[in-house]
């Protein structure tokens, strides 16, 4: 009974996700960023600087954070995502006047900071590289994942002047930047899990052989 | 009880500040009377655990929930910046954080298996009618505490779900529009109701919780446990007066209790450390995203532990209607004591039409509960419809079955191989 | 109960195994705690807005005196002119703690002068009595303070007086010289307030 209990229970939390894809029909590609790869994340973090960060904030980041996290000392991410203009400690704000930028797009850009955990890292790299010209004289893009979306197709040059595999790198990036951003505590919350579990499997030994000897008397 | 348990505590060691204390409180008393002298069955099952699994939660959501004020504010303009900061800035907030979501689920998970428990042993029936009453209180403020404290963190989940079931009073005749305003305190959900959501889900609510849950294990402790066999085990007694399938609660249910919390506590961990959204189950995308009140969410499904209600509610063509058939389906809980008239207690003994109606009861209810979380298309309505017909059935039929039916009879002792 | 007895009960082996049990409990309780515990540190925010403020002195002029807010306090940093300094040994009889071995500074400030530099004074402007605000009085022999003040620095709420480097004179309220916060040369002329010198870095 205790075996059927805890398979329904595991087969509730990983099988059924009701919320898994964002899009509108159009299946989602599978992003497999790599948390762990530092490089990996300081590369998306500049992206981001040069991509991104113009209309969208990562606000519930601080730069110093992203330095401790990724490797970089303090001078260097400021250096790196804000060419020395921001304090270590200031939070990742967007560069732009966001009312202007919403003024010719119609929309203020949504802080990033939690996109990874609203709608997934999958989706996150699905939709940037789901922009197609749609039309090429004038130059109008649209996105399979998002039509009629806002945001322009800021990775341009590399849809225009790179290979396939350099863009899909660079959204690689950029995803595994923002999923990191969704939860920066992540890797730490993992690896400080399995030492968690390893004690309470200990405990639980002990626990059932204290348990098992005292019941020796109930006959 | 003359003879000295050596398994509890010595208080009769003259000179001891326990001994001075006992004096002025009845500590030796109490202890005896609920824990070394508690006289529970021996053939205690698996699904004994839940009871003190759920005190066990209790806890967890006391401590974290105490913890959590301490950096959350109570604000529309800073709700859900505070939960970020928690997770973000605080340190091991999110760990703490984490623990109260998890919990929140783990709460019902371990309380729906508890009270059907109660329902396959019958421990509803005389003379436990009132714990199980207590019992289905303490439910009832579970869910107004669950429901209070989605909306904290102040996500797009948390507000149209309020938003939504907010609305059900509007359902009521006559007063039902000005009653929603009135729990609102604003004609939409807002800052205000946010305000009294906290001042309710942190303080009022937990009170009333504990208040229940004491009254619940002393009413319990009165008439003493029910078991898998549903046997009276104090009409069987040996020599010294205790019942002979009785063992005293410690030490041998909590050493018991204690492999069953740390196995729990194991589970919790792997929910807490690798999967805290639970699979979008405990902490819903949707809620990733500040509440805003000019744009609904694509699918709102509530929570998973109110699904099979919001089923239900959903089956329901009619508002009104709906709203009473959800209500119901709740309200009927309570008077199982009295729908069930079969004397025989627990499921192993009792008639094959007792046990049909458990499966298709338990069926319509994990149904309802998996249609609750799916948006609503025709097929699934009917699929609801159906559910909802069965799950009320179960509280039709059962006065009638249960009166007629063919039981096998009842053992004098339990069923125990040590 | 009477059936229950009949076992021979192997009390060694059962104390062992409560004994375990109660130190696995013990450390859970433990390691559950610290979260708690730790959760009550200042957080990352409050770590940020208390974070080391940068102070630029190439454009202090001698005998100048500028506040910076560090971690919502006011510290003072005082470009001393030679005449200042030569007041510091003269006053040091009716000085409560002349060596600065009650009071509070970094161990590299642990001289005469009080500080890195022996013209540069960095302290926090917090009176040692009672929190109040000293004032910043430099001129010697002031109308209000004496012809015996050497210049330095005055509390106006109980009247406690400190030298040009913070030093608290006998007989006031103070009962020890003005606090020097951690502090460090970026660049000759940059002062980074509230961090100590890295190992091996220019103090």
């Amino acid at each position: 009974m205790a075996k059927g209990f805890v398979a329904i229970l595991a087969g509730l939390l990983v099988s059924l996700n009701v919320w898994a894809g964002g899009g509108h029909g159009q299946p989602l590609e599978k992003a497999n960023n790599d948390l762990r790869d530092k490089a990996s994340l300081q590369r998306g973090a500049v992206l981001f600087s040069n991509y991104c960060q113009a209309c969208h904030s990562i606000k519930y980041m601080r730069y110093n954070r992203i330095a401790r996290d990724l490797g970089w000392t303090d001078e260097e991410v400021v250096e790196k995502m804000a060419h020395g203009l921001n304090k270590p400690t200031d939070a990742v704000l967007a560069r732009g006047d966001l009312e202007a930028i919403a003024k010719v797009l119609g929309t203020t850009p949504p802080d990033l900071s939690l996109m990874a955990r609203r709608s997934g890292p999958d989706y996150i790299y699905s939709f940037l590289l789901g922009y197609f010209e749609k039309d090429p004289e004038k130059g109008v893009w649209d996105n399979h994942y998002l039509p009629g979306t806002a945001m322009p197709n800021v990775l341009e040059d590399k849809y225009r002047f790179a290979d396939e595999a350099e863009r899909r790198h660079a959204a690689r990036d950029l995803t595994n930047f923002l999923e990191y951003v969704g939860e920066p505590i992540k890797l730490y919350r993992q690896s400080l899990g399995w030492k968690v579990l390893l004690f309470l499997f200990v405990f639980f030994i002990i626990a059932y052989l204290l348990k098992k000897e005292y019941w020796r008397d109930v006959k | 009880m003359a003879e000295h348990n050596p398994n509890t505590p010595d208080f009769d060691k003259p000179g001891t500040l326990l001994q001075w204390l006992d004096k002025r409180l009845p500590l030796v008393e109490t202890w005896n009377e609920h824990v070394g002298q508690y006289y529970a069955p021996k053939n205690f099952n698996f699904w004994y655990y839940f009871g003190s699994l759920a005190l066990l939660v209790l806890v967890n959501q006391f401590v974290t929930g105490i913890w959590l004020t301490m950096s959350y504010k109570p604000s529309a303009a800073e709700a859900f910046n505070s939960i970020e900061y928690i997770m973000r800035d605080v340190e091991w907030g999110w760990l703490i954080r984490y623990m109260h979501s998890t919990g929140a689920s783990a709460f019902f998970i371990v309380v729906y298996l508890h009270m059907f428990r109660g329902i396959m042993y019958g421990s509803y029936k005389q003379p436990r009618e009132l714990v199980w009453i207590i019992g289905m209180l303490i439910f009832l403020v579970l869910m107004g505490e669950a429901f209070m404290g989605y909306l904290l963190p102040w996500g797009q989940m948390s507000y149209w779900g309020a938003q939504v079931i907010i609305s059900l009073f509007g359902a009521i005749p006559v007063v039902g529009p000005d009653l929603a305003t009135w729990i609102r305190g604003d004609y939409v959900i807002s800052d205000a109701t946010l305000n009294r959501f906290f001042a309710l889900h942190v303080i009022a609510l937990p009170l009333v919780l504990l208040i229940l849950v004491f009254l619940h294990i002393v009413a319990l402790h009165r008439v003493g446990s029910n078991n898998p066999d549903g046997v009276d085990i104090k009409k069987v007694k040996g020599p010294d007066g205790t019942p002979l399938d009785g063992i005293p609660f410690h030490p041998y249910y909590s050493v018991k209790d204690t492999v069953g919390a740390v196995a729990f506590a194991f589970l919790f961990a792997v929910v807490v450390f690798y999967f805290p959204e639970g699979g979008g189950f405990f902490l819903e995308p949707p809620n990733f995203e500040p509440a805003n009140p000019l744009k609904t969410p694509e699918h709102i499904a509530p929570v998973w532990y109110f699904t099979p209600f919001y089923a239900i509610l959903r089956a329901i063509p009619d508002k009104f209607l709906g709203v009473m058939a959800m209500g119901a389906a709740i309200g009927v809980l309570f008077l199982l004591p009295w729908l069930d008239r079969c004397p025989v207690r627990s499921i192993r003994y009792r008639g094959t039409s007792f046990k049909l109606l458990l499966a298709m009861f338990t069926v319509s209810f994990l149904a309802l509960g998996y249609l609750g979380t799916q948006p609503a298309t025709p097929t699934l309505t009917k699929l609801a419809q159906l559910f909802t017909a069965g799950y009320f059935l179960f509280f039709i039929l059962l006065p009638f079955t249960s009166k007629h039916e063919q039981c096998k009879p009842v053992p004098t002792r339990v069923t125990y191989h040590g | 109960m009477s059936e229950t007895k009949t076992v021979e009960v192997n009390l060694k082996r059962r104390r062992m195994l409560v004994a375990a049990t109660g130190v696995m409990g013990a450390t859970a309780a433990t390691f559950l705690a610290t979260p708690f515990v730790a959760s009550w540190q200042p957080s990352e925010r409050a770590k940020a807005l208390g974070a080391p403020v940068d102070v630029d002195v190439s454009k202090l002029a001698p005998g100048q005196l500028v506040t910076v807010n560090w971690r919502g306090k006011p510290v003072w940093v005082l470009h001393r002119t030679e005449e200042m300094l030569a007041t510091l040994p003269k006053v040091e009889p009716v000085l409560r703690d002349p060596e600065s071995n009650e009071s509070v500074q970094p161990d590299y400030c642990k001289n005469r002068h009080r500080s890195i530099k022996p013209e540069l004074f960095v302290a926090i402007g917090v009176c040692t009595h009672l929190g109040c605000a000293p004032l910043f009085k430099p001129e010697p022999k002031d109308a209000e303070l004496g012809s015996d003040w050497p210049g330095g620095f005055f509390c106006p709420c109980h009247g406690s007086r400190f030298d040009l480097a913070g030093r608290v004179f006998k007989s006031v309220p103070a009962p020890i010289n003005l606090e020097i916060p951690p502090h460090h040369y970026r660049t000759d002329t940059l002062i980074r307030v509230g961090e100590d010198p890295k190992e091996g870095g220019q103090a």
